[in-house]
Parts: C-alpha cells; sequence; structure tokens
C-alpha cells in the first residue's frame, strides 16, 4: 500500500512524463543505431545541448513568474560578436570583453524589465521588439560577416569557459560543468530560496504577492537580466566551441528554448515552474536532434518531431492537471 | 475604557462624478468586533477599499492610536496593522498553505545571499495555526491552496491575519459560501481574535451571523453612515434589517 502510495504520488509529478519519454528516445535510438551511446556521440551531444540549456535554466525561473523573453536568440549572437569585435580590435584583453558582453546582456535584460514592469506592456511585445533591435544592431555592425573567433587558441579564459579535457577516452567540455553547477543554484533558488517563493507568488497571483510586500517588479526585472544573461554566456560559449561568431547565429532558438521548458511541465501562463522538468526538456528536445540523424531520418524533419512532442506532452500535462484538480 | 484604535473623520470619495462615500466618520476601539452592515451599493465595500489601501480617499482623515497616516497601497495597510481578508482571499493558488501565510515574510536560515527557507519552521507554525482557526481536518501544511475547498482557504486568510497580529482585521463575507462548521469556525476565530487583543470589522449579508460575534453594529445607506452604536443584545434582527432599508431609524446620527 505504502509503495503503491509512493508510486502513485511519483507518476503525478511533472516530471514524470519528461522522465519517460526522455527513456523512451535513448531506447529507441539505441536500437536502431548501438553508436548513438558512444562515448564520442554522448560528449558531442553534450556539448551543444548545455548551451541552450544555460539559457532554458533562466527562462524557466522567469516563465515561473509569468514573463518569458523572446530576445534571448538575438542576444545570443550578439554578445558573441560584441565581444570578438572587442577583443579583435585588440581594444582589451579577452576576460574584459567577456565583461562587457555580459554588462551589455545585463543592460538588455534590465531595459525588457523596466518596460514589462513600469509600463506594463505584455512581455511578448516588449521582447520581440528587442530581438528586433538587438539583432539588427548585430548585422548592422558587422555588414552581416562572422568575426574571427581563431585567436582564441590557447586563450586560458577561452578555455576555462569552454575548453574540453579527457577522462579516459571520454572527451568533457568546461560548458557541462557550468551547466551542470547553473541548474543546480537554479533549482536551490526556485525550490528552497525565500526568492524562489517570490518568483512563484509574482507569477501565481501578483496581486496577492505584492500586498504581502513581495517586490513583484524587483523580481521580475532581475529574471530578465538573468535570462538575457545566460543567453549572453550560452552565446559565447558557443562562439568559443564552434569558432564562429556569427550575427545571425541563435536565431529561433527562443521558441526552441520555450518549447524545452514547457515540455519539462513549466507552466507558461506562470506560477509553477520546474528545474528538473527543463533539464529533462533540454535533454528529449536535444537528443531528438542528434538522434534522428543518427537513425537516418532526414534532418530536415526535425521540426515535425518537435511539434509533435510539444503537442502531445501539452496534452499530458493538461490532463495530469485535471486530474490532479479532481483530486485523484 | 478602551481607547480608540481606528478613527475615520469625514471620509468623502468620489468615482468620477459618483459620490460614493459621503462624509463618513466611524471608529473602532481596541478589543472591539463592529459589524458594518449595508444593501448593496451602501458604500460599505468602497469603506473598506479605502481602509486597507486598495482605492484613495477623496478628503477626510484616517486616524490609528491618535496618528493621522496615509494608506496608498494594501502593502501600506497591512505594514500599519490593517489586514484585510477578501472574498476571493488574496493567496497564491500554486503555493502550499505555510509558503503563503509566510508570504513576504518568510523565516529563512543564516543570512547572505538567496537565503534557504526555513521550512520546518514554517510548517510548525502552520499546523498550530490551522488548529487554532479551527480546521480539524488533518491538513498537511505543504498542501497547495489549489487543492484546498473555499472555507479551508478563507482559514489560511485568517489565519495569516492573525500570525502577523495585525490590530484590525477586516473580514469582508467571510461566511459566504462556507458550511455550517466551517461558519462556525470562522466565528469561534473573530470571538478569539478579539480575546487576543484585535479589533475586528466584520462585513456579511447573513445577519444572524453578524448578530452571534459583534459587541456593534453600524449600519450604512447611501454612501452614509445612518447608524453606529446598535448593541445586538438590546435590539431584534428585525429592527436592524429595517434600519438597513430606511423603514425605521435606530440610533439616527445625523451625517
Amino acid at each position: 500500500m505504502q509503495q503503491r502510495t509512493f508510486l502513485q504520488s511519483f507518476v503525478s509529478k511533472p516530471e514524470f512524463g519528461p522522465l519517460v519519454l526522455l527513456v523512451l528516445e535513448l531506447v529507441i535510438f539505441w536500437s536502431f543505431n548501438s553508436d548513438f551511446l558512444s562515448l564520442p556521440n554522448i560528449s558531442n551531444t553534450l556539448s551543444f545541448t548545455v548551451e541552450l540549456g544555460l539559457i532554458a535554466l533562466a527562462m524557466t525561473l522567469l516563465m515561473t513568474a509569468g514573463e518569458f523573453d523572446l530576445s534571448v536568440g538575438s542576444v545570443f549572437g550578439f554578445s558573441a560578436v560584441l565581444m570578438w569585435t572587442l577583443f579583435n580590435s585588440e581594444v582589451m584583453p579577452l576576460g574584459v570583453a567577456f565583461l562587457v558582453a555580459i554588462a551589455f546582456s545585463l543592460f538588455i535584460g534590465f531595459i525588457n524589465g523596466w518596460f514589462v514592469t513600469k509600463l506594463n506592456i505584455p512581455s511578448f511585445l516588449v521582447t520581440l521588439g528587442m530581438l528586433l533591435v538587438v539583432r539588427g544592431t548585430a548585422l548592422y555592425v558587422t555588414d552581416g560577416f562572422p568575426q574571427r573567433t581563431w585567436t582564441a587558441e590557447g586563450n586560458w579564459f577561452a578555455d576555462l569557459l569552454a575548453g574540453s579535457f579527457f577522462i579516459g577516452s571520454f572527451r568533457m567540455y568546461m560548458s557541462v560543468i557550468w551547466f551542470a553547477l547553473a541548474a543546480f543554484v537554479a533549482h536551490y533558488i526556485l525550490t528552497k530560496s525565500k526568492a524562489g517563493n517570490w518568483i512563484q507568488a509574482s507569477g501565481g497571483n501578483p496581486n496577492a504577492a505584492r500586498a504581502r510586500g513581495v517586490h513583484v517588479s524587483r523580481t521580475k526585472i532581475y529574471l530578465f537580466m538573468a535570462s538575457s544573461a545566460m543567453a549572453s554566456l550560452a552565446g559565447i560559449i558557443s562562439s568559443i566551441r564552434t569558432s564562429a561568431a556569427n550575427p545571425n547565429s541563435g536565431t529561433g532558438y527562443e521558441l526552441e528554448v520555450i518549447a524545452m521548458v514547457v515540455i519539462g511541465g513549466t507552466v507558461l501562463t506562470g506560477g509553477r515552474g520546474t528545474i528538473i522538468g527543463t533539464v529533462l526538456g533540454i535533454f528529449i528536445l536535444r537528443v531528438m536532434r542528434n538522434g534522428i540523424v543518427m537513425v537516418g531520418v532526414p534532418g530536415l524533419a526535425y521540426n515535425i518531431f518537435i511539434g509533435a512532442i510539444i503537442l502531445g506532452m501539452m496534452a499530458l500535462h493538461s490532463w495530469l492537471e485535471r486530474r490532479h484538480n479532481a483530486g485523484v | 475604557m478602551a481607547e480608540d484604535l481606528i478613527r475615520m473623520e469625514k471620509i468623502n470619495k468620489f468615482y468620477g462624478r459618483i459620490h460614493a462615500l459621503r462624509d463618513v466618520s466611524l471608529t473602532v476601539k481596541t478589543h472591539e468586533v463592529v459589524g458594518l452592515l449595508g444593501d448593496n451599493g451602501a458604500g460599505k465595500s468602497t469603506l473598506i477599499k479605502v481602509l486597507s489601501g486598495a482605492v484613495p480617499l477623496t478628503s477626510g482623515d484616517i486616524l490609528i492610536k491618535g496618528r493621522k497616516v496615509e494608506l496608498t497601497s494594501t502593502a501600506d495597510a497591512i505594514a500599519n496593522g490593517i489586514e484585510t481578508i477578501f472574498q476571493d482571499s488574496a493567496l497564491v493558488p500554486q503555493l502550499s498553505i505555510a509558503r503563503n501565510l509566510f508570504l513576504g515574510r518568510e523565516p529563512v536560515k543564516g543570512n547572505g545571499f538567496l537565503n534557504r527557507l526555513d521550512q520546518e519552521a514554517m510548517n510548525a507554525s502552520a499546523r498550530e495555526l490551522l488548529k487554532r482557526v479551527g480546521i480539524t481536518k488533518d491538513i498537511p501544511p505543504e498542501t497547495a491552496i489549489s487543492s484546498l475547498s473555499g472555507g479551508e482557504r478563507q482559514a489560511v486568510a485568517i489565519a495569516r491575519a492573525m500570525q502577523f497580529d495585525s490590530d484590525l482585521i477586516i473580514l469582508d463575507e467571510p461566511t459566504n459560501n462556507l458550511g455550517v462548521a466551517e461558519t462556525q469556525g470562522v466565528l469561534r476565530f473573530v470571538r478569539e481574535a478579539r480575546d487576543t487583543g484585535h479589533s475586528c470589522i466584520f462585513i456579511a449579508h447573513n445577519i444572524h451571523h453578524v448578530f452571534q460575534v459583534v459587541d456593534r453594529i453600524i449600519v450604512m445607506r447611501g454612501g452614509k453612515v445612518v447608524a453606529d452604536d446598535i448593541d445586538p443584545k438590546k435590539t431584534t434582527i428585525d429592527e436592524v434589517e429595517r434600519t438597513i432599508t430606511g423603514e425605521e431609524m435606530l440610533n439616527a446620527i445625523t451625517a
């Protein structure tokens, strides 16, 4: 009896559906192509998974507070361009250029948050506008050409951010460590800290939260800044790994990141979010991208699967929600 | 002799050209439960919104313990010791009972960046409080508000007001949609709140509920206070009803 209750509560958790889906994916892809779970492929998949993952973690907190950020994809592209332009023109060392890029993205996040909270404009419109402004700026200052990054070879700062080392024959990327750290911190903030309580309250019932003295606007502004900074960090790491800072990179990432978050069980309307779910959502989408190529499905069909997963998971979450409300 | 906790003096409120409150003056003493009655549109809700900081007044003064205050927001009113429990009680449905009780004043362990919530302390006080408001069912404090009944939500909101020792607790229709046992629970709480030193303004359509619990009844009609010193022990429900509708005036005061 005890065990059954445990099982029931486990099954009714929002993370359960995504977990099953991820395991299914792994089993199916592996059974089609055993190379799928080979060390090089795992290492390779991890390296590009965590870049979007970093953004998804911050986006989870922001969406729990009832807002979202469409400008992350263009901040992803712009930050790398900004950092490499500053570094290549020999104005400053890489570390300083990195800090300037992060500071700039924090400013972008602040502007997003300020428009949303002080002018009461929906985050959809504010961050859509910001998406265009930032992408446009990146294209304008570069004339649309990628920036050189090969000078990063052997730079200790670049190695620290996005380098790799071998554990036996497994190539471990530094970015995976940063991602694991960020996931742990985000989970702690959301579930264990006072800030997490404020984030959930800001999304769940902002008026009630405000009446209790919760600084709803300030909380949201901080989260917009965090989301922008994480997008910036991700873009920079990606540019170092791929040795390319393209002003167009990150196009469409905002939607993929939001998809990762909602597949994991975070509610689009705010109030409830889960970092564990988001981590699962991140892997579901990125494993799918890698897996369908490995089993021979044309990469162009990728979006069909992603779309189907989103629809399927939303149906599952809404069913669980109704079950929960019915008291089952 | 109990002293005045709240004095409202010559309060006027206009919504555009609508004169919703006309020179309303009233006092609530410490350790006193006041019933505020009136028909729909009599001005009760507006008065409560002014006192809870939800809407600004047009003219007039509010004094708390003799000190003039400006209540510009709900948070402001709460900081001044006035807690209002509205019908759609101001709880966050996704959060647990314990987290709602402590929202904005969370106990934390240690100090520094992004403090850890003291979940055990929150749960322990939550359990204690729920018992005091008379939730006899064993509801774990981790339960989300969204899975509670209307009465249970009301009880949580009341428990929160009690928790933070508000001087004045305003209950707006707290017994609406409640079962008999839950209503008795709410009324018991109001008595306990008075006994432990709080004052209450109790608004309810059900005059029987009001009669069971209040020390004094104030009646409003047409944006004015038409009677402010009705003793429920010396009056019948019929008489009070006639005052509300305007057929008879008890202890009429000229406004």
